[in-house]
């Protein structure tokens, strides 16, 4: 799991397109404006992957909260349903 | 706190349009000085140092989006767990309604049952009796006209107006006459008519069924007297046979 994450770590990362870009302009090359291009493009990438990112539109405190609310309702949830389905049946008295 | 309020989303893409203008800044700064010749390294330097920092927050919250895309899907079976607990109570709560449903129309049924029972305990009456009475209606002939019976018989299963008067009643026919008649129903009254059935309201009625129904003569009467030989028993029969027909049409 670290490799996949440092591979994400390092596609997040904006600098070393920004070091390319400068590259190209100290050697005067006529790839510049392609790497432009290319930066832009990975600026509206990573938009475009922060907005369909699931679990992102609360904060991190907000969403432990609600993740506790929800265990808690489980939690409740099968106490009671273990509460009704153990409950004594009828005792019939025998005359 | 403002900050922490803020959805990550938004921290995230404030952050990336930050890198993006800084970004932007330091190529146009670096391009510009190059076409000048005129060194600028603090302005520049500035804007570097910003934008690495800015590329630190936004590689650490990405860190921090997908964390919080792990928690979320932990949260989505948590709620699908959630959803399915509360089929099954509801399913619970279904089977309770009925079968308290079911225990109530029960219990009610049996209350009514325990009813009827202490109903007919106080009202008991022996069974010796209710034959006796039988008995003695049957004897009659009030219920089924007797086997040798024919058209012409002047028996009839009610007493005739012969027998009334030779019976107690007719003996009563001293006393006035109002209030016995107040008695009666009003349609029997303006008819002039008894009704075919006397229910036993009256007091001396009721304690006439302890005795026999019927004068002792009368139940003798059936048998030997044959038919149609009495010509006044024959006018009786035929001004009772009217009545019977005139009130038949009247119930009609």
């Amino acid at each position: 799991m670290a490799a996949p994450e440092q591979k994400t770590q390092e596609d997040c990362s904006l600098l070393p397109q920004v070091h390319d870009i400068i590259k190209c302009m100290d050697k005067d090359s006529q790839d510049v404006h392609q790497e432009l291009n290319k930066l832009k493009t990975k600026i509206q990438e990573a938009r475009e992957q922060i907005s369909t990112m699931p679990g992102i539109s609360m904060s991190p405190e907000q969403q432990q909260q609600q993740l506790q609310n929800v265990r808690e309702q489980v939690r409740t949830k099968n106490k009671l349903l273990q509460k009704y389905r153990s409950l004594c049946m009828f005792d019939i008295p025998k005359a | 706190m403002a900050v922490s309020e803020r959805s990550t989303r938004e921290r995230l893409l404030s952050v990336l349009d930050d890198v993006e203008v800084l970004s932007r800044e330091l190529i146009e700064m670096l391009a510009i000085s190059r076409n000048q010749k005129l060194p600028q390294p603090g302005e520049e330097s500035q804007i570097l140092e910003l934008l690495v920092q800015r590329d630190g927050e936004f590689q650490e919250l990405m860190k921090v989006a997908q964390e919080q895309g792990k928690v979320h899907q932990e949260m989505q079976l948590l709620e699908k767990e959630v959803e399915k607990r509360d089929s099954d109570i509801q399913q619970l709560q279904k089977q309770l309604k009925e079968a308290e449903h079911i225990l109530a129309t029960a219990v009610y049924q049996a209350k009514e049952k325990l009813k009827s029972i202490e109903k007919a305990r106080k009202g008991s009456i022996s069974s010796e009796e209710i034959i006796k009475y039988a008995h003695r209606i049957s004897a009659s002939n009030a219920v089924c006209a007797p086997l040798t019976w024919v058209p012409g018989d002047p028996r009839r299963p009610y007493p005739t107006d012969l027998e009334m008067r030779s019976g107690l009643l007719g003996q009563m026919s001293n006393l006035p006459t109002n209030g016995v008649n107040g008695h009666l129903p009003g349609d029997a009254l303006a008819a002039g008519r008894l009704p075919d059935v006397l229910t036993p309201q009256y007091p001396w009625q009721s304690s006439d069924m302890s005795m026999n129904m019927l004068p002792p003569n009368h139940s003798n009467d059936f048998m030997l007297e044959p038919p149609g030989h009495n010509k006044e028993n024959e006018d009786d029969v035929e001004v009772m046979s009217t009545d019977s027909s005139s009130s038949s049409s009247d119930s009609d």
